[in-house]
């Protein structure tokens, strides 16, 4: 692995502002000392990587991740996708910096004083049934017509359930959403929202706040959360760099 | 830069809050890591490099929400619903259902699945202790809609300007 005029494969873990080249005292993937490899006012922070580095672990994913959290005490940060790699010094200041110069700094300049916190809303499926027989008379019917039957003679009828509640849970997801986010909005900046992972997930989102109005952020999810209590139970994680609200151009801009 | 900034929440106790949204330190790691692995900048041009241990390959959310197996697990599931009972589900038992995505542990979430690869044994929700033996694929961003404060109704998705997503997933 040389380490003269920048060679070295660079991992790269995500963009700062920087005036100048350093190294950092601190370490990425396999202990390499971090590399903040700066042109024009931005910085990219890399670590030299083997040669083959083409597959990763558990560990490098947490490397990635503490790099980051790291990064985003000090100052704004624009975080990578886990695994870019560039084959040396000078291709992440020709390819990434410089070719994507205006790019990065307008999106530095976005995220400024902002956070990413993502939160997740899981039904409770008890409660989320209940609602279900509540509301559809199919429902309740069939349920009742297979009472008492053995299973394997009320196959149709259990899938005519089962895609009955899905649909009626997928009108609840697509309200709780909507409702949720409409509430939650005026308190941050941008939302992404994702599609949810399995199927009692009531929401999947992603906020882009203010750190200067985060407290509000937080006390709005709790307002929302103390009353979908027994219904929705939510997941928060942040305050997190800005990982969904980055991106680069295919091309250079 | 605003001082009030807290470390990265994951791994800290839930910031002031009525108790009700629940912080725990290993989900929230693992969420963390889902947008490592989805988000985030990209150059297409320069080779990814690929996570051992688990498949990372795209799927549709939706076919895994919408199959035969997840329809009979309901109709089991409201069939077993006692309609006698008021009682809502408790805190625990809401906790524990938070990652596993499903009241039967046969049909988890696809991250769970690649979770379970990644961390092993080591989660606080082993549950009912039923490994999942399969890789499952992981859903990575299918349709994202993104919407700015302050505008109405709901986007198209894509955001302004010109940059596009750039869309490496090799």
């Amino acid at each position: 692995m040389s380490e003269s005029n920048g060679g070295g494969v660079r991992y790269v873990y995500g963009v700062v502002r920087a005036r100048r080249s350093s190294r950092l005292k601190q370490t990425g993937i396999n202990g390499e000392p971090l590399k903040v490899v700066a042109d024009g006012g931005l910085g990219a922070l890399t670590s030299t990587v083997p040669e083959g580095f083409l597959e990763a672990g558990r560990d490098e994913l947490l490397t990635h991740s503490a790099v980051l959290e790291r990064a985003l005490k000090k100052g704004t940060v624009l975080p990578m996708q886990f695994g870019v790699v560039m084959p040396d010094e000078a291709a992440v200041r020709r390819d990434l910096l410089k070719a994507h110069h205006r790019e990065l700094e307008t999106q530095l300049e976005e995220m400024d004083g902002k956070v990413e916190v993502n939160v997740k809303g899981i039904y409770s499926e008890p409660r989320i049934l209940r609602e279900a027989l509540e509301e559809d008379g199919e429902l309740r019917a069939l349920r009742e017509s297979i009472r008492d039957k053995p299973q394997d003679a009320t196959y149709f009828e259990r899938i005519r359930i089962g895609e009955l509640i899905a649909e009626c849970l997928g009108r609840k997801r697509a309200e709780d959403e909507r409702r949720i986010v409409d509430r939650l909005l005026p308190h941050a900046v941008a939302v992404e929202v994702g599609e949810p992972v399995h199927e009692r997930m009531a929401l999947n989102a992603s906020f882009l706040v203010e750190q200067r109005r985060q407290r509000d952020f937080d006390r709005a999810l709790d307002e929302i959360a103390e009353g979908q209590s027994g219904r929705i139970q939510f997941k928060y994680t942040g305050p997190l760099p800005p990982h969904s609200f980055v991106e680069l151009a295919m091309e250079a801009a | 830069m605003a001082t009030a900034m807290q470390q990265r929440g994951s791994m800290q106790p839930y910031r002031g809050g009525s108790g009700y949204v629940a912080r725990s330190s290993s989900s929230g790691l693992y969420d963390v890591l889902e947008l490592i692995l989805d988000k985030g900048l990209v150059i297409d041009v320069f080779v990814r490099v690929s996570l051992i241990g688990i498949e990372i390959l795209t799927v549709d959310a939706r076919i895994v929400i919408a199959s035969v197996d997840t329809y009979l697990r309901f109709a089991e599931a409201v069939n077993r619903l006692d309609l006698m009972s008021t009682e809502t589900q408790g805190l625990p038992e809401m906790m524990e259902g938070i990652t596993e995505g499903g009241a039967s542990n046969k049909t988890k979430g696809v991250l769970q699945g690649a979770k379970e690869a990644l961390f092993g044994e080591e989660d606080e929700d082993s549950g009912d202790g039923e490994r999942q033996g399969e890789r499952r694929r992981s859903s990575s961003s299918t349709t994202r809609r993104r919407r700015k404060s302050g505008s109405s109704g709901s986007s198209g998705g894509g955001s302004s300007g010109s940059r596009s997503r750039s869309s490496s997933k090799s």
